[in-house]
């Protein structure tokens, strides 16, 4: 595949003007809501590098990021609409759970496998049915997928707080699954494990996937031009129902990898904003499984900056919600990639 | 009303509680007519609840707080109108960012003015008026279905009906729905079809500050994520009502007549309360899958 140098220079600068307009927002808000703007501004930038604590942190949470990224990427490139993926962290994070707490004495490889497998196939079974009722009936898999998910969503809260809660504390939270199913810690004291090695691996695999392979092709072929897929002989059904299903099994895998490596256990709402996030880190990384890795560790310090400049400064972590706002604002608009290669033209 | 048997009570409970998704469907129907969809909806009314009852608080007006909040939910329209048409941005992705932005913003607003990010009462609030005509009242069941509202169940049907009248009898509607239908032909008549988009994401910014208000002004208090899907709701009962203001009316009020049943079945029913909470989604995407269904055996 050739790469027009041009073109990806007009990207990344495009891409530069949007992050430093979410930056700009964040800088004007936090100089109206701070009273010490100055050492808020010092947490939220530097607070998550300061110490092996935070960084490991830091790059913990873009785990889950990095697999619902992918899956948005997955289910874009097919011009399809994922808009469920809070549902399917969620619902993938707590079968997860589940399975490990149905069987504490299996052992650790049996148990891990059978427990992200587990969630895989209820993510993909999520998503897949927005994808199945879009290729039978088309009906809008945007919205089908995110009401199927938000109703989801209050299903397995009434699990962990009813027949799940564990007992033993106060907190609405499921027990904790046996210590052999905990990913292994590799860089203490942060919560940082193993799985971050597999993440990668799993993006590197996603773009062979979809760029190396005769399936990859097909699916983007129907996600740049359906019909002219049609017309070229590729089911185009298929690829309306593949891209949901291996979305959903990724997002399903970012809820499963979160409760074995970070919490050990399905607390109500863990899967917060793990979902629109991952559509933001797609859509940074255009949709390129690659580029999903530096664009979740991005949204990582975002969301790791605000919670330093909470905990040690006076404003909410909301303000991470807004500064996400800007990137999605901006992130497609045409127009500044329009300006920018009109320019580069007369000049 | 109890001595009319549950039929009337939840009757008349559903036409308040349909509201909402009502204001928001109509808005949202003059964005969907321009040829675009506006899964902005949830985040405007929000924006629209929180503006307009801490103004109202503000000010002691309720009148006021409705204007500053309607116009508070314009503004954030206008944004998210002027990003997508003039900067040709994803229509679908500026709508989650404005739903982002309003779930944002709200709370960091509530932190920093009364630093809580939890409920939020206003106690002082006058309540909001309600139509009581006691001689109509009188007439057995649609009396006691149709009166004793607050007064913006009266205003929703009003804009229901201005809006038909928009639609389909002034050049206004017409254009609108041309811009939908065939922008080019709105260029080559010497229009500008961004201006009927702009109009249309404007005036779903108009209905929904007005959704937002009737839902914390009722109450008297925010809460947190208050719209809690309304505008979800309202985006598939546009379908549902065949992109028509009176089908949109028809079915808005049976979303609100099964959250009525719902609401009225908790108190006999043990139904645990986050699934009270699911039923409003499930319904909505049931009748969203049932209509494709419906639609596609018509087409075949």
């Amino acid at each position: 595949m050739k790469v027009n140098r041009s073109d990806m220079f007009v990207t990344a600068i495009a891409l530069l003007i949007t992050l430093s307009a979410a930056f700009m927002v964040m800088l004007v808000m936090i100089f109206i809501m701070s009273e010490t703007p100055g050492e808020t501004l010092f947490y939220f930038f530097a607070g998550p590098l300061t110490n092996k604590y935070y960084l490991g942190n830091m790059f913990n949470s873009a785990i889950p990021l990095i697999l619902t990224g992918l899956g948005i990427a997955f289910a874009f490139r097919s011009s399809m609409f994922n808009l469920g993926g809070e549902g399917q962290v969620y619902a993938g994070g707590f079968a997860a759970t589940a399975v490990c707490l149905a069987m504490p004495a299996a052992g650790a490889f049996f148990g891990i496998t059978v427990s992200l497998l587990a969630a895989v196939v209820t993510g993909a079974v999520i998503a897949g049915l927005s994808g199945f009722f879009k290729m039978k009936w088309r009906t809008d898999e945007l919205i089908s997928s995110f009401l199927i998910s938000n109703a989801l969503i209050y299903i397995v809260d009434n699990f962990i707080t009813g027949p799940f809660d564990d007992p033993g504390n106060n907190l609405l939270t499921t027990s904790k699954v046996a210590e052999q199913f905990w990913f292994n810690k590799i860089f203490p004291p942060s919560n940082l494990d193993i799985s971050i090695v597999f993440v990668v691996i799993i993006a590197i695999l996603a773009f062979f996937y979809l760029f190396k392979t005769h399936q990859g092709y097909e699916m983007r072929m129907c996600g740049v031009n359906p019909e002219f897929a049609r017309y070229g002989g590729i089911n185009v059904g298929k690829y309306i129902m593949l891209p949901m299903l291996w979305s959903g099994a990724l997002h399903g895998l970012a809820g499963a990898v979160y409760v074995l490596g970070t919490s050990h256990a399905c607390f109500k709402g863990f899967s917060g904003g793990m979902g629109w996030n991952g559509i933001a880190v797609a859509l940074i990384a255009r949709n390129n499984p690659i580029a999903v890795i530096p664009a979740a560790l991005f949204f990582a310090y975002i969301e790791a900056g605000a919670e330093s400049a909470m905990i040690n400064a006076d404003i909410t972590i909301e303000i991470a919600s807004i500064v996400q706002s800007v990137v999605f604002f901006l992130i497609t608009a045409q127009a500044i990639y329009n300006f920018l290669k009109y320019r580069r033209k007369a000049v | 009303m109890s001595s009319e048997g549950f039929s009337i009570p939840i009757i008349h409970n559903s036409i308040s509680i349909m509201t909402p998704f009502l204001l928001a469907a109509i808005g949202g129907l003059m964005t969907e007519l321009s040829g675009m969809l506006n899964i902005a909806l949830e985040g405007l009314i929000l924006i629209g609840a929180f503006f307009s009852v801490i103004f109202a608080a503000a000010t002691g007006s309720l009148l006021l707080g409705i204007l500053l909040g309607i116009l508070m939910t314009i503004l954030v329209s206008w944004v998210f109108g002027a990003i997508t048409i003039y900067l040709k941005a994803n229509v679908f992705i500026t709508g989650l960012a404005t739903n982002l932005l309003a779930s944002g913003l709200t709370a960091v607003l509530s932190f920093h003015i009364f630093g809580t990010k939890g409920v939020l009462m206003f106690e002082e609030l006058p309540p909001l008026p309600s139509l009581n005509v006691p001689p109509l009242h009188k007439i057995p069941v649609l009396g006691d279905i149709f009166f004793g509202h607050n007064v913006f169940v009266y205003m929703s049907w009003i804009i229901v009906v201005i809006a038909w009248f928009a639609i389909y009898r002034t050049p206004f509607g017409f254009r609108l729905r041309g811009t939908g239908s065939n922008p080019k032909a709105m260029i080559a008549i010497g229009l500008n079809p961004q201006n009927y988009q702009m109009l249309g994401i404007l005036i779903s910014g108009f209905t929904c500050g007005l959704a937002g208000a009737v839902l914390t002004l009722n109450l008297g208090a925010y809460v947190p994520h208050i719209s809690s899907g309304r505008g979800w709701i309202a985006l598939v009962v546009i379908y549902l009502g065949g992109k028509t203001p009176f089908g949109i009316l028809g079915a808005a009020f049976v979303f609100g007549l099964a959250e009525s049943f719902s609401n009225y079945a908790q108190g006999f029913i043990d139904i645990p309360a986050d699934f009270i909470l699911a039923f409003p989604y499930i319904i909505t995407a049931a009748a969203m899958v049932i209509m494709s269904i419906v639609q596609n055996r018509n087409e075949d």
